[in-house]
């Protein structure tokens, strides 16, 4: 058994900031702990360009961005420890296979920046033969970036989220034809524009409001999709599926091994300071929620590293009050609330699962205190503030989103000027893109 | 970019014997049965081949399975069926150890939901001591709840088979063609049976690749055991594939419950099954839907809603968590529910049919019962006793991840290390396809589904066929 003073388990973007950032602060006894053989994270295989801008001030690509990042780390003296994963945590023993064999690790600071993973197929449920060339984002990215691997000709990608944009870029570099987008929500999951770029530029077909009824094939062979509106149903001839998105913390190790899993976010609950019920344990990044852009779980990584270096120098005892969300929240983040703590800046904030309008509610004791009418997008966080809300130990906050019917009514006359603005967007960003 | 094609990641085999080498028998199919049947005789000094048509073992109706060990306690009484899963029980048991093959007795309860039901218990305990399974108790709800905590309290009672155990479904086969091979069996994969004739004293079968001599044939073509059986010239039975669709879930709910949750068995069928996997999952399972296609096992997403709707009216804490892998197996039923079991002694030709749903428990009791169906005396092999061993897949016994020297860990839902997957890409018995490797290591069987790992597998498969090569 070794014992450290801050184990950081994952060396992605926010695992490796607040690496940085502890380091800064004066801590030396800090190990991060990472599965793959090299650091860097997610964005090792998101070849695409747009990385680094806020931290870096440059336009980087996800591979160069991660090489940058694992290098700060060694040149700062870093301990990073690869090829680690970790299989157990068990009274504050963190359990690792290392290809030296089994290793255990006590720490006073438990940093887990877990990462996300997207929903594969099982968990949708999806007809059909079974494949290996049904896949996900990830694994596309994997195979053309990381391996030089083409899977397949032509796939169809199924879900809209941003994601879904870079499946088309790594589908691109591979050569790979991309038949078709499909979305089951009445809009895309994403900015318009991506809508019109994609239709537009790329000539990718884009089926809103679709469904995928069946993954046609035989003796492992993907021979083409059936997909279905709620009129008609037509073929789609292909030897590939990725599903996008639906990205879900890389969690089970929580679930298995905390008492407090958060079911809504799939993630512990954590405090405004990053911090878990239980003592000493700290989660950021996308093990949080589901996935954000990189940048945000490197200043996410800065700020949980400011409230271990707090936890380590006060020792303060928390004092937490839950926050529960309804289903049509798809993720929150603080589902703790600190009492202790002087960080006030939101309760909390939010996104929701569909695009909707509707009113969104603050219970406290199940007594409505806060009200907001909003009009959200799945892709656009929302943030309650704090004011009005005073808050005593053992109080139970639960939020609560209702869709307003008369509101369909303006809901439509927005979405044709988001769509009119979008058009005049693309018109204006186009020719850059040419 | 270079492009592959991950269904023929792995080359399709060929034979190493030779064209004019007669065999004593030729066992059609490695399916469970199969396996089992072909260690048997080569045990036995019989000189075997094992002709398969994929390019694998377990290829059919013996991947998808619930991988339990059956007692035999609801078996139909005085049947061959009866008489084999016993007797494969017991022989499993004996050479389980010597194998490292994993074992876990759980236990299981067969839970009556309604009056019904409950009514039903007693007969179910009786055919059960009737059937020499001794160990059975009867439940009331409270000690139901008390042994199942998180169990439905809808549970109106149960009986208690304390012999229901869990195996692994894929290395256990392994292990028998393995012995097969070291007591000097021939194997014969991507030889797909096409026709045959008899000339009074051996088999010429031929097959997609090279025919194949043998004195007698063994027909245990699961799926395709009625077509086979038509080359001897009489078809007595009929299969009529029956899907089985199966939900797995993650890890995570692996604690949920002890024992296995049977439910009380209708005629057609054992029902839908909640039980714990040697590889650490919750499995919920199987449908049973009969179909006319014997290799078509689609899922069906409704079915798949249906069977989760059901496992969570039982299990109502599985709710919370994630669906790990859905799949679909097919049973080789036939017309009639019992075994087909039957030998021709003019034409040299034992069929071994209709093995729908015990097959897994049944196959080394099954693998006895044929050989000496069969009644001829050989040698017997001197290297009966050799010792063959099986790596360790399952969660009951330490796995590779845990012995240093691995080089690392590349499937990590699973822990499936770099070696194992090398190792499955190597020898006689070595990956056939993408499926072999994953019943090999589990590689890419986890919640992630190869998001993290699938690309990498893939190369690691490609450097070691080229390094096979």
């Amino acid at each position: 058994m070794n014992n450290i003073q801050i184990a950081i388990i994952g060396a992605g973007p926010a695992g490796l900031s607040a690496a940085l950032e502890l380091k800064k602060l004066g801590y030396d006894d800090l190990v991060v702990f990472e599965r793959e053989d090299e650091a860097g994270g997610t964005p090792r295989h998101c070849g695409h360009l747009g990385f680094g801008i806020f931290e870096f001030k440059r336009v980087l690509s996800g591979p160069d961005y991660a090489k940058k990042l694992a290098k700060l780390a060694i040149d700062n003296k870093i301990d990073i420890k690869l090829k680690s994963t970790l299989t157990k945590i068990e009274k504050g023993v963190l359990t690792f296979s290392t290809p030296e064999g089994i290793k255990q690790y006590r720490s006073t600071c438990t940093l887990l920046a877990l990462g996300a993973r997207e929903t594969p197929r099982p968990d949708r449920l999806v007809s059909g033969a079974r494949s290996p060339n049904v896949i996900t984002t990830g694994t596309l990215q994997r195979f053309t970036y990381l391996q030089k691997i083409k899977p397949f000709d032509r796939a169809v990608i199924v879900g809209s989220e941003i994601v879904s944009f870079s499946a088309i870029m790594s589908a691109k570099h591979a050569g790979i034809k991309i038949e078709a987008i499909i979305e089951e929500k009445d809009e895309i999951d994403t900015f318009c524009i991506v809508k019109y770029m994609v239709k537009y530029l790329l000539k990718i077909p884009v089926f809103t409001n679709t469904k995928l009824k069946n993954i046609n094939g035989k003796d492992k062979k993907i021979t083409s999709v059936t997909i279905s509106t709620k009129e008609s149903e037509r073929e789609i001839p292909c030897d590939g599926v990725i599903f996008t998105g639906q990205f879900i913390p890389e969690s089970s190790i929580m679930q298995k091994s905390f008492d407090d899993f958060n079911l809504s976010n799939n993630s512990l609950y954590i405090s405004q300071n990053f911090q878990a019920k239980s003592d000493g344990f700290f989660v950021a990044g996308n093990a949080i929620r589901g996935a954000l852009a990189a940048f945000k779980c490197y200043f996410e990584g800065k700020k949980v590293a400011k409230s271990i270096h707090d936890f380590i120098r006060f020792k303060h005892e928390a004092e937490f009050v839950k926050i529960e969300a309804d289903e049509n929240i798809s993720w929150y983040y603080p589902s703790l609330i600190d009492l202790k703590s002087p960080i006030k800046e939101h309760l909390t904030t939010l996104r929701l699962k569909k695009r909707a309008r509707g009113v969104i509610k603050v219970l406290l004791n199940e007594r409505v205190v806060y009200k907001k009418n909003i009009h959200a997008f799945p892709f656009v966080s929302v943030s309650i503030p704090w004011k009005h809300i005073e808050l005593k130990p053992k109080d139970v906050i639960r939020l609560e989103f209702v869709t307003l019917p008369f509101c369909i009514f303006y809901h439509n006359i927005l979405k044709k000027y988001a769509k009119l603005s979008s058009f005049i967007l693309f018109l204006l960003v186009s020719p850059l893109v040419r | 970019m270079e492009y592959i094609d991950l269904n023929n990641l792995f080359p399709l085999r060929s034979s190493n014997f030779a064209k004019d080498e007669i065999f004593d028998v030729a066992v059609i199919g490695a399916g469970v049965v199969g396996c089992a049947t072909f260690k048997e005789f080569c045990e036995q000094g019989a000189k075997a081949v094992l002709v398969e048509k994929a390019n694998d073992i377990l290829d059919g109706a013996s991947k998808g399975n619930s991988a339990i060990l059956h007692t035999g306690f609801d078996a139909p009484p005085d049947t061959l069926e009866h008489e084999c899963v016993q007797r494969g029980y017991t022989e499993y048991m004996k050479i389980k150890d010597d194998y490292n093959l994993p074992f876990l007795n759980t236990k299981a309860l067969v839970v009556a939901w309604n009056d019904e039901q409950l009514g039903k218990l007693d007969a179910i305990q009786n055919k059960g001591l009737g059937n020499g399974v001794k160990e059975l108790d009867l439940l009331t709800s409270k000690q139901i709840i008390k042994k199942e905590p998180n169990l439905s309290h809808d549970a109106k009672g149960a009986i208690l088979v304390h012999g229901e155990s869990l195996i692994d479904p894929w290395s256990a086969p392994l292990a028998y063609v393995k012995k097969g091979i070291s007591c000097g069996g021939k194997t014969a994969f991507s030889h797909e049976v096409q026709d045959g004739s008899f000339n009074g004293k051996y088999w010429v079968i031929k097959t997609s690749q090279k025919p194949i001599n043998a004195k007698v044939v063994i027909n245990a073509a699961g799926l395709y055991g009625d077509i086979v059986d038509k080359i001897k010239g009489t078809q007595d039975f009929k299969i009529i594939p029956r899907k089985g669709q199966f939900v797995i879930f993650d890890e995570t709910a692996y604690n949920l419950i002890n024992s296995i949750i049977l439910p009380v068995p209708t005629k057609r069928t054992k029902g839908v099954v909640i039980t714990k996997t040697a590889f650490g999952n919750i499995l919920v399972g199987p449908t049973a839907e009969d179909q006319e296609s014997r290799s078509d096992s689609q899922t069906v997403k409704e079915t798949l809603e249906d069977l989760k709707n059901k496992a969570f009216h039982m299990l109502p804490a599985l709710k919370n968590h994630k669906v790990t892998a859905t799949f679909a197996g097919l049973r080789p039923a036939s017309d009639e529910t019992f075994y087909r079991v039957s030998i021709n002694d003019e034409k040299n030709w034992i069929t071994v049919g209709g093995i729908r749903s015990t097959g897994l428990t049944a196959s080394l009791g099954l693998a006895k019962h044929i050989f000496e169906l069969h009644d001829t005396r050989y040698e017997k092999n001197p290297k009966e006793n050799e010792k063959i061993t099986v790596p360790n897949i399952s969660e009951f016994a330490p796995r590779d991840n845990q012995k240093e020297g691995y080089g690392k860990i590349v499937c990590y839902c699973e822990c499936v290390t770099e070696r194992e997957i090398k190792n499955a890409c190597h020898g006689e018995l070595g990956a056939g396809n993408i499926g072999g490797l994953k019943r090999r290591t589990r590689a890419m069987m986890g919640r992630c589904q190869g998001f993290n790992c699938e690309a990498a597998v893939t190369q690691i498969c490609k450097n070691e066929v080229e390094n096979n090569e």
